[in-house]
């Protein structure tokens, strides 16, 4: 039997391609029984293998003809071949860091193939899954290449010089991502510090890119429509893509072929990191650090007055105890990221957009945390809650009150005082009264929405499998709740400044009507839908 | 329908599409009694108890508990309690924070229910482990909550699945001897296991379900009189083994 010097064998292959194969027509027959899945699958198949590209094609047709004319854009090429990397690097790391399931054959693979051929498939599966995206994305821009060139010679070598780009950022992105998963798990930390960690990280990243695009931008080079230099990482890969074009005239040097060798060298270094990193994680009883808190807490006088606000403290409560109750709320952090940039660019812009961006951000995320998928989230507790109560309302409005404490916290104790400072003691009262108003209209704004389009079935975001609430609800409240939360401001604003009282009274009166009768319609309807539900309908 | 019937059927069926998962059951089970549901897999236990506990509704027939139609849910949820096959439990809360919630649920002061509901914790054995989180739990004492919630607010009737899977020997008996508590108590118990010997032992009737129909029914000893066994005595599996091989059309 042949073994290679990482302990692959013939045997291990085998088994490795059989479970991935098997594991994909799960996958997709899994999908093709499931409408709303399928239809999910193929949206974001055709946004990033599709739309996505059509942006930068031409581009594309751009470099294309420059390649044919001779004149290679070797800044375009090391912008071009950065982006490859970080794109295909990002997928290769979520893929090692994501493998909370083993698929849906797991126990059965875990005792039936040796744990190197259980890595290697899931590397597999997972490699076949990245592709469908990108391959689809490459072929339509190579295919813009060659129109822009007139030929298949140009595409041809396009080819040449991204595929180390993107096998390298592949295979060294999944071992970063696995190796951070074992760290991970080795250091057992609370789940509240690993949130804290992942948000730092991103919001970090956003900030780092923020910083290097507008330090950088528009001093050399050219690439779709907008004068950018050959930034990140730059020359090194400009020195690779002169390489890789030098039979289209562009000049070679040591530095190209460095580059392509460690390109080429990191595609079998990355492959062999993450298999041994992932076998060993496979192997490894890390514990749970889920067991170990463990008291029972009395409801605190606030929320012991009303078997609502009761069960609105354990729905607190349970988020305190496991934040990833609340990983739906991931695209919220979007303009929390903005906030931050303007922030680190200019701080004194804090005052003016902090209290702003907490107030808009906090009545969104009082409807956003508990109502956006009220019954689905409790779908493995129905039987026990349909046959409770014969009306949902004590847990509807539970979830409500929780949503609406834990978006106060930013909408009114934190951004009143700042804005008490920033602006003045009146727009800091009237702002948190609208606060309380918003809230509460929010969050049965969001059980409305929830009852429209409810998720009973379980999938994986942010490395949290449970059954988040549909995309478009969490945006359609995300994006409704800073059109209104704005408006009320606005109200706020023009009601200090001094305007004729009727007018703003009439338009205080339209807003609040408008806002409250939204949300107790939202309300009443998720009380109708959720009150007639029956197992038939999960 | 006789007025001391805590469950009654009548003609009960449930389809999905083309498929009978219940069809035309008809039964009455009296106040104050345990009741063994009995049936192979795919025979329509689940639906059925699922169709009488008011979280699915029937598509023929019509079925009462404690008085009440079964689509009834205002009136149902009062008078039931359930115990699902899979425990219905949150994962992050205590055992104790648990059965506050379902307290909280049913809109009754936890105060009321705390003697009854710790007392039965206590009988369990799961008084030293009541606060700690139920992501720590093993499986049997996440069984011993889901029971505790089931009866904690003192139902009329009471529905159980598979109620001793995951339990030690010890806490099996202890929940057998808490069944028929009830049961003297005058709530009725509707028990559906795979495990005869627990319904022989504390079942006052038994009903045999095979392919969506109730194929025989009444006291254990009368389903094992009537057939015989390979030494002559026959037992409640004979009488299971029987039943639901007779009932096949090879099996005639």
């Amino acid at each position: 039997m042949s073994r290679s010097p990482f302990g692959l064998d013939r045997s291990t292959v085998r088994d490795a391609v059989v479970v991935a194969g098997t594991e994909l027509r799960a996958q997709y027959r899994h999908l093709r029984n499931d409408l709303r899945q399928g239809l999910a699958t193929a949206f974001s198949l055709a946004m990033f293998g599709l739309f996505v590209p059509l942006f930068v094609l031409g581009s594309a047709v751009e470099f294309g003809s420059r390649l044919a004319a001779g004149s290679v854009p070797l800044g375009t090429a090391g912008v071009a071949s950065a982006a490859l990397l970080v794109v295909s690097g990002y997928v290769g790391a979520a893929g090692g860091f994501n493998q909370k399931r083993l698929g849906n054959v797991g126990p059965l693979v875990r005792t039936s193939v040796p744990p190197l051929a259980v890595s290697l498939s899931r590397l597999l599966d997972r490699l076949v899954q990245s592709l469908l995206v990108l391959v689809p994305a490459c072929l339509l821009l190579l295919a813009g290449v060659a129109v822009g060139a007139g030929g298949v010679f140009a595409p041809v070598l396009v080819v040449a010089w991204a595929l180390p780009v993107l096998a390298a950022g592949l295979f060294v992105g999944r071992a970063i991502g696995s190796l951070a998963r074992y760290l991970n798990e080795w250091l057992g930390l609370s789940l509240w510090l690993k949130a804290a960690l992942v948000l730092t990280l991103a919001v970090g990243s956003y900030v780092g890119v923020m910083l290097v695009l507008t330090n950088q931008f528009g001093t050399t080079g050219e690439f779709g429509g907008v004068a950018i230099p050959a930034f990140l990482p730059g020359r090194p890969l400009q020195a690779y893509g002169a390489l890789a074009f030098a039979p289209l005239g562009a000049a070679p040097g040591p530095v190209g072929a460095l580059v392509a060798v460690c390109l080429l060298a990191a595609v079998p270094l990355g492959l062999v990191t993450a298999l041994r990193v992932e076998t060993r994680i496979l192997l490894t009883d890390f514990g749970g650090e889920e067991n170990a808190a463990a008291v029972t807490r009395g409801v605190p006088r606030p929320f012991g007055a009303t078997p609502s606000l009761r069960v609105a403290w354990r729905y607190l409560l349970r988020t305190r105890r496991d934040p990833r109750m609340l990983a739906h709320l991931a695209p919220l952090l979007f303009g929390a990221f903005g906030l931050v940039a303007s922030a680190v660019q200019d701080p004194e812009s804090l005052l003016f957009s902090g209290p702003i961006t907490l107030f808009v951000g906090g009545v969104t995320l009082a409807g956003a945390a508990y109502c956006l998928n009220p019954l689905g989230d409790d779908r493995d507790q129905l039987p026990l809650l349909l046959t409770s109560t014969a009306s949902t309302a004590v847990l509807l409005r539970g979830r409500a009150l929780a949503g609406t404490a834990l978006g106060l916290v930013p909408a009114a104790v934190i951004a009143g005082p700042v804005s008490a400072v920033s602006f003045s003691p009146a727009f800091a009262l009237g702002q948190t009264l609208l606060a309380v108003v918003l809230s509460l209209a929010g969050s049965g704004t969001a059980l409305g929405l929830g009852a429209i389009a409810p998720k009973f079935e379980r999938r994986e975001a942010m490395g949290v499998e449970r059954p988040h609430p549909s995309n478009i609800a969490v945006f359609g409240l995300l994006f409704g709740g800073i059109g209104v939360g704005l408006a009320g401001l606005g109200l706020v604003w023009w009601t200090l400044s001094g305007a004729s009282l009727a007018i703003v009274g009439i338009a205080w009166v339209v807003y609040l009507l408008v806002v409250s009768a939204i949300g107790a319609a939202g309300y009443a309807y998720a009380l109708r839908t959720f009150d007639a539900l029956t197992l038939d309908d999960v | 329908m006789s007025d001391s019937a805590a469950i009654a059927a009548r003609s009960l069926s449930k389809r999905y599409g083309s498929t009978t998962a219940v069809d035309g059951l008809s039964f009455e089970v009296e106040s104050g009694v345990v009741y063994g549901f009995l049936g192979p897999n795919g025979a329509g236990k689940t639906t059925t108890m699922r169709m009488l506990t008011g979280l699915i509704e029937p598509t023929g027939g019509e079925a009462f508990v404690a008085g009440t139609h079964c689509t009834d849910r205002e009136r149902l949820v009062d008078r039931i309690g359930l115990l699902p096959e899979q425990p219905p439990l949150y994962e992050e809360l205590s055992g104790r924070e648990q059965l506050q919630f379902a307290a909280d649920l049913r809109e009754i002061p936890w105060s009321a229910v705390e003697d009854r509901a710790m007392g039965l914790v206590e009988d369990l054995g799961l008084a030293e482990d009541v606060d700690r989180r139920i992501d720590g739990y093993s499986k049997g004492m996440r069984q011993k909550v889901a029971f505790v919630q089931a009866v904690q607010h003192d139902p009329a009737v009471v529905f159980l699945d598979e109620p001793t899977s995951g339990l030690d020997p010890r806490a099996a008996r202890t929940l057998r001897e808490l069944i028929v508590d009830l049961a003297a108590g005058d709530t009725t118990v509707f028990l559906s296991t795979h495990i005869l010997p627990v319904v022989e032992e504390i079942a006052d009737r038994v009903g045999v379900l095979y392919d969506g129909r109730l194929v025989s029914q009444g006291s254990p000893e009368e389903l094992a009189g009537a057939v015989e066994g390979e030494d002559g005595e026959a037992d409640l599996e004979d009488a299971f083994l029987e039943l639901t091989d007779a009932a096949t059309p090879w099996g005639r």
